[in-house]
């Protein structure tokens, strides 16, 4: 039992990183990307590879995963993001399947079968396998990860952010550069997720495709929706709240994706703030101006 | 010698061309759905992410009427594109007209959930898997000019042809045509001239919602398969092919659509396989970097 909880409080970590990453593009940047699980799953494949073939130590394959993810997101990012925001939810949905049909076809991925044997992380000699030791791991991840994204989210660059989401001309006549920021802030996202996914494939030890396909994307989006838009301690409450709930309704699994649809539109119509959002950050109430 | 290389360019040839053929059928389908994507963005500016479940919706009403084996093929296809617009009806009161005025974001999140929503709600009702058309259609092989073919895939393009043209008719010529451009060109103006814009909205889900049924029943003969999956990639692919036209232009979405179809199955045939269903998104995510308005402009209809 003990272990179960231990095991879910790590997912529910890495989800965590996910969430909030994800509600930076959704919730201050106003733009939807369904292809987060993409980022996620390079991140994951790629501090594999970097500690399976070329012998990286853990934290060198960690950075490694959030460069290749965030210059990903980058490449995304910059023919994307000049557009409008409905542009960027097609072709990051779009990337999320070319994204899984490279996982699946590739020789270096493993095909569809993955690859097997990722090594624990060992830090200073100490190695992280046991669940208690690596959900420390996750922990300071996660405490990092919140302490940055508060810090951006308050400085002047987040309420840049802020201002480009509410009204995009008002923010450029002040001087600020969006499309630069928008392309920033999506490639800073894209490299966190490459964070979870090195945290996500050192944990389960055996990754293949199907943990990053299109139905994680959703799920994230739905953990930002739940938690609020824009409130990032929201975004916490939704990722763990998405983890758990699945397990315990477990008889109810072949009604859980018919559960999280119908969630997401009674939400946007009933609660479109989430549980957290206090509506001065929420989206509905900026008057749509043409 | 010289018979052999005969032999072996004419091989080429029939291959290449039965591609295109093929490309031109499932494009066809992409068209149609590409056409309600646009008409939808044209008047809300915003996407339908549920357009491709609509499409999935037409063709099981359809497949299951047949299935009772007392409707005949004609009925039944209406039935089905019926059943779809009645859906597309639905999905605009329940996910759209609530959060008019909202963030583009809201709606679009909202759709999605929608999405999902019938996906699984599909999968619950009729299972997870393949159902054959019920009625079988023959293949004659056939030769135009030239070009191989059968008469699945000519009766397929013809009819596609057909709805595209009725569309266009619609639009141009008919009071309802005209007031949903109007609305979509300016929704203020369109309602200070006494255009019942909310009627409009509907109208056009109607209208493109149906297109989108018409097009899953098609590619539910074509394939031979239903299943609660089968919108998902078709609605993505005729999304882009959509902006590959230029959003809101209505030429623009049939040509984007064709194209596609072609460009995926030439892909499929000469790259690879395997990687067939990215050859779309690799087009839009180029053509968005060289071209972002389309290859036709997109504005209005």
């Amino acid at each position: 039992m003990v272990a179960y909880i231990l095991h879910l409080a790590i997912l529910a970590g890495i989800y965590l990183i996910l969430a909030v990453s994800l509600n930076l593009i959704i919730g201050y940047a106003g733009q939807v990307s369904l292809g987060h699980a993409a980022f996620y799953g390079i991140g994951a494949y790629a501090s594999t590879l970097t500690a399976m073939s070329l012998g990286f130590p853990y934290p060198l394959a960690a950075l490694a995963a959030m460069m290749v993810s965030g210059l990903c997101g980058l490449a995304l990012g910059l023919p994307t993001l000049r557009l409008k925001e409905d542009y960027l939810a097609i072709v990051t949905l779009g990337f999320g399947v070319i994204i899984d049909l490279f996982m699946r076809n590739l020789e270096i991925t493993g095909g569809p079968d993955g690859i097997v044997g990722v090594p624990s992380p060992v830090i200073l000699g100490i190695s992280f396998r046991p669940p208690t030791l690596y959900l420390l791991l996750v922990a300071l991840a996660v405490a990092l990860t919140l302490l940055f994204t508060y810090l951006l989210v308050n400085s002047y660059h987040g309420r840049a952010l802020r201002a480009i989401r509410d009204h995009e001309v008002t923010a450029q006549v002040m001087g600020i550069n969006s499309p630069a920021y928008k392309v920033a802030i999506f490639a800073l996202a894209a490299a966190l997720a490459g964070l979870a996914g090195s945290l996500f494939a050192h944990y389960i030890r055996h990754i293949n495709y199907e943990s990053f396909g299109l139905h994680t994307s959703i799920l994230i989006v739905c953990m930002v929706v739940l938690g609020g838009m824009g409130s990032i301690l929201g975004s916490a409450v939704g990722a763990v709240i998405l983890t758990i709930l699945p397990e315990t309704l477990r008889q109810f699994q072949a009604y859980q994706d018919l559960i999280y649809g119908g969630l997401l539109v009674a939400l946007l119509i009933l609660r479109p703030q989430g549980i957290l959002g206090k509506g001065k950050l929420s989206l509905k109430f900026i008057e749509r101006q043409q | 010698m010289v018979l052999r290389i005969l032999e072996r360019i004419a091989r080429v040839r029939t291959m290449l061309l039965q591609q295109l053929i093929n490309g031109l059928t499932t494009g066809s389908a992409y068209a149609l759905i590409a056409l309600g994507y646009t008409m939808i963005y044209g008047i809300l500016g915003l996407i339908n992410f549920a357009q491709g479940e609509i499409y999935m919706g037409g063709a099981f009403v359809t497949v299951l009427l047949l299935a009772t084996g007392r409707v005949p093929f004609l009925l039944a296809v209406a039935a089905g594109m019926a059943a779809a617009a009645v859906l597309g009806l639905i999905l605009e009161r329940v996910a759209f007209r609530p959060l008019r005025g909202a963030h583009p974001l809201v709606p679009l999140i909202s759709a999605i959930g929608a999405s999902i929503f019938l996906q699984s709600l599909a999968l619950l009702l009729f299972g997870p898997n393949n159902r054959p058309f019920p009625l079988a259609f023959d293949f004659t092989p056939m030769q135009l000019l030239g070009v191989p073919f059968n008469t699945l895939e000519a009766a397929i393009l013809l009819a596609a042809l057909g709805f595209m043209g009725l569309l266009i008719l619609f639009v141009r010529y008919t009071r309802y045509g005209k007031a949903i451009v109007a609305c979509a060109l300016d929704r203020d103006t369109a309602r200070l001239m006494g255009i019942n814009v909310d009627r409009m909205v509907s109208l056009t889900f109607i209208v493109g919602s149906a297109l989108s049924g018409v097009a899953g029943i098609m590619m539910a003969i074509y394939y031979n398969a239903t299943y609660p999956r089968m919108g998902f990639l078709p609605g993505l692919k005729a999304f882009s092919a959509a902006i590959l036209g230029g959003v809101g232009n209505i030429p623009g979405a049939i040509l984007g659509g064709l194209l596609l179809g072609v460009a995926e199955s030439l892909g499929a045939a000469y790259i690879s396989s395997g990687y067939k269903d990215a050859i779309a998104f690799i087009i839009l995510i180029l053509v968005l970097l060289v071209r972002p308005q389309g290859i036709l402009r997109g504005r209005g209809h």
